[in-house]
C-alpha cells in the first residue's frame, strides 16, 4: 500500500459575511496516497477550491477552518503561517485557474520561478536562473532562457500555464494541486497540459489532485475521483468504477450532460435543472434533493450519510441510482 | 546592409526607443499639453489686465499726478493696446525672454534665475520627504489592515488633508523654533554656503508643504497596495510558493500599486505654486513664492508671467515623467508585441 | 495650496475582510463616525450664528487698547483679547459665521453649476462634451491660488468676493466629479432602457441621474466645504480674503503670527478651531460615503 501523503478528516470551513455564517465546506474527509491521481469534481460553489485552499492556509482571514488535514503526519490546521510556509511550495504546491492572472504582470517570468526555488533553497541568482531555464525545459517550453527574460503578457495561455507548472515544481513537491488548471485554456491545449501533468507526475513521483467541474476530464485522467456537492462529499469511487457503476444520481446527472458523439444531431443536452442551494441556507435534508429526479420524502427529511456502500465506493444517498451501467 | 546594422546597435536601439510606443506616446502628450500651456499663459495675462490699475499707478503710489502716472505708463509700454503687449511678451518667449519686471526694472529671467533654486530646492525636499514616509506607512499599514499602524496610518491621514499648511507652518514654527529651537524660524542659507545650516532652513517649510501630501499620498497606496493583496490572483500564487509575507509584500504588491501614487503626484504640482506662495513668506525664504503675491499686488504682469510659464512647464513635464515611469513599470506598457 | 484632483483627493480607505460577528460593532463604529462630527458641526454653527444673539457677546471690532493683550481664561473674556483689544471668544464666534457662509456658499455653487455642467457634457457628449471638459481642464491645471489671488486682489477684499473667487475652482472640481459619475451610470442597463422608451433627456437625467449620482456629489461637497474654509482662510491669511478688521479665522492666524512667541494662543485658538471643523467635515464625509457606498 502506498504511503498516505495528505489525510484530510472532517474538514469545515466558514465564512463570516454580514454576522451570518456560511458554511462553505461542510465536514470533508479523503486520503491522497503517494503517487495517486485523485479527482474533485463539482460545481462552483461546491467547496472544492475551497476546501484545498484551507489545507494550503491561503484562505482569507475572515474563514474559520476546523478539522484536521495531515501531510505525511504533520497536522496542517492551526500552524500559523511562517509554519505553513516551510509546506507551501516544498511539499504542496498548487497550480491555479487562470494564469493571465495567477503571475505578476511586472515581473520577468524568470524571476518568478527562480524566486519559487530561493525560497526554499539558498541557491545565489546565478544558480536560481539555471534552475528557472531547467525547469522550463522540464515542462517542454520552447527557448527557455529567451521565456525567461519575457513578461507574461507576451506568452500564450498554454505557455503561461506551463510556466505556472514549472514553478510549482520548482521545489519538487510530494502533491501537487491542480485547481481547475486547464479551464481557461482551449480544448487542444488542455489536453497536452493534462499530458504533461501526467508526464511530470511519473517522473517525479508525485501525487496528483486534480479539481475540476469537468467529470469527463476528472474520468478521463484520474485515478480516483471525489464527487462535491454543497460543500460535502456525495460520491466517490476509482475512476473505472464510477463511469460502469454510478450511484448517486447527482454523478449521474452529471454524466449525463457530458457532450457525447454517440447522440444524433441536434438532441437537447440533458441538463440539471435549478441552481446549487446557496451556501447560507443549507437544507435539513439532502441538498440535492430539490433538483433530484429520485428525491422522496426522506430524502427532504435527513441527509443520507457518506459511507462505503460496496468495497472502495462510497456514496450519500437514500435513493441511488440500481446498479449497471449508467444509461446511455 | 544586414551586417552593417549588426555593427551598430547603438543605432538600432535608438530608433527603437524613438519609435515605441512609449516614445510616441510622450510625443502626443507633449503635443496635446501646449493649447493647455498657452491657455494658462493666456488665462494669466487677461485676468492680470483686469485688474483695476495697473503698476504704474501701484508703484508711484496714491499721490501720483495722473502726468506722472503716465509718463511711467509710457515708460513701461502699458499704454499700448492689449493684444501688443501679449504679442510682445510671447514673442519674447521663443528667445528665452520673459521681460523685464515692471517693479524693479530686473530682467524677469534673472529674477527666475535667482530664486527658482531656492523654490526648487524646496519643493524637492517636500517631494521627497513626502513619498519616502507615504511610502514606508502605507507598507506598513498595509501589512496588517485594521492593525495597529493601519489604524495609526489612517488618524495621521486625516490629520494632514485637515490641517491648512499656513497652520501647520505657524505650528511648526512655534513648537520647532520658538521653543525648542531646533530649527531657525525665518531665514535661509545657501546649500552652496553651508549645507547643514541649508537643510535646517528648509527643514521646517518642507514638513509645512509635505505633510498634507504626505497624507493624500499614503491614504491613497494603502488602499491601493490592500486592493492588490487581497483580490489580485498573483498574490495568491506567490503565496502559495512560500513567498514571506513582507516580500509578497514589497515586492509584488508595493510595483503593482504605485501608478495612482504616481498620476496624483504629477498632478500635484501644478497646485504646489500655491502652496509655495503661503509658506515662503512666512519663512522668509527668497524664492519664487515670496514675490508672486507682491507681484500680484503691484500688478507685476511680466515676473507673474513669469512664474505662472515655470510652473506650467514643470507640470507638464512632470506628466511626461509619470509616462515614462508607468512604463518603466508596468512592461505590458513598454512593449508592443501582444502574445504570440 | 494643495488641492489634489477632486477625485483622487480622499479615496475610500479599503476595508479589509474581518472575521465575522464584528459586524455590529463596524456599524457602530461607523455611526458614531457619522454623529459625532455631525453633532460638532451642528453645535458649532448653531454657536456661531446664535449665541451672540441669545447671549450678549462683546463685539468683534473696536475694542478698547486698555484690554488689549488680555490671555485666555480672563473675566469677560474666556479665550483673551488681542493687541488691538478685540475679544478673542467674539471674534472666533463671528469669524466661524464667516467661514460657515463662505464654505457653504462656494460649494452650493459649484454644486450647482458644476453639477449640472457636468451632467450636460457627459450625458449629450460629443462636442458639447469635449468643449466643456477642455474649459474644466484649463481652469484646474491653473495653479489654485494663483487664481483666486489675482481675483480677490481686482475684486477688493470683501467676502462676496471671496466666495466668488473661490467658486471658480469649486465649479470645475464639481464639474469633473459630476462628469464622472455621469459618465459611469450613463452606461447602465437601466437608463439605456429609459431613453429607448423614449424618455427625455432633459427628464432621465431629473428623474434618474441626478437622483444617483447625489451620495457622490454630497461626500464631496462635504469634504470640499473642508477644501473652501482651508482656502478661505489662505485668502484672508494674506490679507486679499475678508477685510480687517471684520474676524476671519485665517486673518486671526495671520495676525496671531507677529506675536506668536509671546502669545501663542493667538495663533492656536482660530487654528484649533479650523482644524477641529475641516477635520469634522472630513471624517462625516469619509463615513457617509462608507455608508452610502
Amino acid at each position: 500500500m502506498s504511503d498516505t501523503l495528505l489525510d484530510v478528516q472532517d474538514l469545515r470551513v466558514t465564512f463570516g459575511r454580514g454576522g451570518r455564517e456560511v458554511a462553505a465546506v461542510d465536514g470533508v474527509s479523503y486520503t491522497v496516497y503517494a503517487g495517486q491521481t485523485l479527482a474533485i469534481v463539482g460545481e462552483s460553489g461546491s467547496g472544492k477550491t475551497v476546501g484545498c485552499r484551507a489545507v494550503m492556509g491561503l484562505l482569507p482571514p475572515s474563514a474559520a477552518v476546523t478539522g484536521s488535514a495531515r501531510f505525511q503526519g504533520v497536522q496542517l490546521i492551526g500552524l500559523t503561517d511562517d509554519q505553513l510556509r516551510e509546506h507551501r511550495g516544498a511539499n504542496v504546491a498548487m497550480v491555479f485557474q487562470d494564469p493571465a492572472r495567477s503571475l505578476n504582470p511586472t515581473m520577468r517570468i524568470g524571476t518568478q520561478i527562480a524566486e519559487a526555488v530561493r525560497t526554499h533553497r539558498r541557491l545565489s541568482k546565478a544558480q536560481a536562473k539555471e534552475q528557472a531555464v531547467e525547469l522550463l525545459r522540464l515542462v517542454h517550453m520552447p527557448l527557455p532562457e529567451r521565456r525567461c527574460e519575457e513578461y507574461p503578457h507576451q506568452l500564450s495561455g498554454g505557455m503561461r500555464q506551463r510556466v505556472m507548472i514549472a514553478i510549482a515544481l520548482a521545489c519538487r513537491p510530494r502533491l501537487l494541486i491542480a485547481d481547475e488548471a486547464t479551464t481557461a485554456l482551449d480544448v487542444t491545449t488542455q489536453a497536452q497540459i493534462m499530458e504533461l501533468l501526467l508526464e511530470l507526475q511519473a517522473e517525479l513521483g508525485m501525487a496528483l489532485m486534480l479539481i475540476s467541474h469537468d467529470l469527463g476530464l476528472a474520468a478521463s485522467y484520474a485515478d480516483e475521483v471525489i464527487v462535491m456537492y454543497a460543500g460535502r462529499i456525495v460520491e466517490q469511487a476509482p475512476a473505472a468504477r464510477l463511469f460502469e457503476q454510478v450511484r448517486m444520481p447527482y454523478t449521474q446527472a452529471l454524466f449525463e450532460a457530458i457532450p457525447r458523439l454517440e447522440r444524433p444531431a441536434h438532441t437537447p443536452l440533458p441538463v440539471i435543472g435549478g441552481r446549487p442551494p446557496d451556501a447560507s441556507s443549507r437544507l435539513q435534508g439532502c441538498s440535492f434533493a430539490p433538483r433530484c429526479r429520485r428525491a422522496a420524502d426522506d430524502c427532504r427529511a435527513a441527509a443520507p450519510p457518506l459511507a462505503e456502500h460496496e468495497p472502495g465506493h462510497r456514496w450519500a444517498c437514500w435513493h441511488p441510482v440500481p446498479g449497471g451501467p449508467d444509461a446511455d | 546592409m544586414a551586417v552593417a546594422e549588426e555593427l551598430r546597435p547603438g543605432a538600432a536601439l535608438t530608433r527603437r526607443v524613438v519609435s515605441s510606443p512609449g516614445a510616441r506616446l510622450a510625443g502626443r502628450r507633449l503635443l496635446a499639453a501646449i493649447p493647455v500651456l498657452w491657455g494658462v499663459t493666456f488665462l494669466t495675462f487677461v485676468v492680470m489686465n483686469q485688474l483695476p490699475g495697473d503698476a504704474a499707478q501701484e508703484l508711484l503710489g496714491a499721490n501720483a499726478t495722473p502726468a506722472e502716472v503716465h509718463q511711467l505708463e509710457v515708460q513701461l509700454h502699458l499704454n499700448e493696446p492689449f493684444w501688443v503687449r501679449y504679442g510682445t511678451w510671447f514673442g519674447g518667449l521663443f528667445h528665452g525672454d520673459l521681460g523685464t519686471s515692471l517693479a524693479s526694472g530686473q530682467n524677469v529671467t534673472a529674477i527666475l534665475g535667482q530664486r527658482l533654486p531656492v523654490t526648487a530646492e524646496l519643493l524637492i525636499y517636500a517631494f521627497a520627504a513626502s513619498i519616502v514616509f507615504a511610502v514606508g506607512l502605507a507598507v506598513l499599514a498595509a501589512r496588517k489592515p485594521n492593525g495597529l499602524a493601519d489604524r495609526f496610518s489612517m488618524v495621521v491621514s486625516m490629520i494632514g488633508l485637515s490641517v491648512a499648511p499656513y497652520v501647520l507652518a505657524l505650528v511648526l514654527v512655534y513648537v520647532f523654533a520658538v521653543r525648542l529651537h531646533w530649527f531657525p524660524a525665518i531665514g535661509y542659507t545657501s546649500l552652496t554656503q553651508d549645507p547643514a545650516a541649508n537643510l535646517r532652513s528648509l527643514t521646517l517649510p518642507a514638513a509645512a508643504i509635505a505633510f498634507p501630501l504626505f497624507a493624500v499620498y499614503t491614504r491613497l497606496l494603502r488602499a491601493d497596495i490592500v486592493e492588490q493583496m487581497q483580490r489580485e490572483d498573483y498574490i495568491v500564487t506567490a503565496r502559495a510558493k512560500g513567498v514571506p509575507p513582507w516580500r509578497v509584500l514589497v515586492r509584488h504588491a508595493l510595483p503593482n500599486s504605485l501608478f495612482g501614487l504616481i498620476t496624483l503626484v504629477a498632478l500635484n504640482l501644478g497646485a504646489l505654486v500655491g502652496a509655495v506662495a503661503i509658506i515662503e513668506p512666512i519663512f522668509s525664504l527668497p524664492g519664487v513664492g515670496s514675490i508672486l503675491i507682491s507681484s500680484i499686488n503691484n500688478h507685476d504682469v511680466p515676473v507673474v508671467e513669469g512664474i505662472v510659464v515655470v510652473f506650467a512647464v514643470v507640470v507638464v513635464l512632470a506628466n511626461l515623467l509619470a509616462d515614462v515611469l508607468y512604463a518603466t513599470l508596468d512592461p505590458r506598457i513598454r512593449y508592443e508585441r501582444s502574445a504570440s | 495650496m494643495s488641492a489634489p484632483l477632486p477625485e483622487l483627493l480622499t479615496p475610500a480607505p479599503a476595508q479589509a475582510a474581518r472575521p465575522g460577528g464584528r459586524a455590529e460593532g463596524r456599524a457602530r463604529a461607523l455611526n458614531l463616525r457619522i454623529w459625532l462630527p455631525a453633532g460638532f458641526l451642528i453645535v458649532l454653527f448653531c454657536a456661531c450664528f446664535f449665541w451672540p444673539l441669545v447671549y450678549p457677546v462683546p463685539s468683534p471690532v473696536g475694542g478698547s487698547i486698555l484690554n488689549s493683550g488680555l490671555p485666555p481664561l480672563s473675566p469677560g473674556h474666556i479665550f483673551g483679547t488681542d493687541p488691538v483689544g478685540n475679544d478673542i471668544f467674539s471674534r472666533i464666534l463671528h469669524g466661524g459665521q464667516v467661514s460657515f457662509e463662505v464654505g457653504l456658499s462656494v460649494t452650493a455653487i459649484g454644486l450647482v453649476l458644476g453639477g449640472a455642467l457636468g451632467v450636460t457634457a457627459a450625458y449629450w457628449g460629443g462636442a458639447t462634451d469635449t468643449i466643456i471638459s477642455r474649459v474644466l481642464d484649463v481652469l484646474i491645471a491653473f495653479p489654485a491660488l494663483v487664481l483666486a489671488l489675482v481675483i480677490a486682489e481686482g475684486l477688493g477684499p470683501s467676502e462676496l468676493h471671496v466666495i466668488w473667487a473661490l467658486a471658480v475652482f469649486s465649479i470645475p472640481a464639481f464639474g469633473r466629479i459630476a462628469r464622472g459619475a455621469t459618465l459611469t451610470l450613463r452606461e447602465q442597463t437601466f437608463i439605456l432602457a429609459a431613453r429607448l422608451s423614449g424618455t427625455r433627456g432633459s427628464r432621465i437625467i431629473l428623474r434618474h441621474i441626478i437622483p444617483n449620482i447625489m451620495p457622490q456629489l454630497l461626500t464631496f461637497s462635504l469634504l470640499g466645504i473642508g477644501v473652501v474654509m482651508i482656502l478661505e482662510g489662505a485668502l484672508s491669511f494674506l490679507g486679499l480674503g475678508i477685510p480687517l478688521p471684520e474676524p476671519s479665522w485665517g486673518s486671526m492666524i495671520a495676525q496671531g503670527q507677529q506675536t506668536i512667541s509671546a502669545s501663542p494662543d493667538l495663533v492656536l485658538i482660530p487654528s484649533a478651531f479650523l482644524f477641529a471643523t475641516v477635520v469634522a467635515l472630513n471624517v462625516l464625509g469619509d463615513a457617509l460615503r462608507e455608508r452610502w457606498a
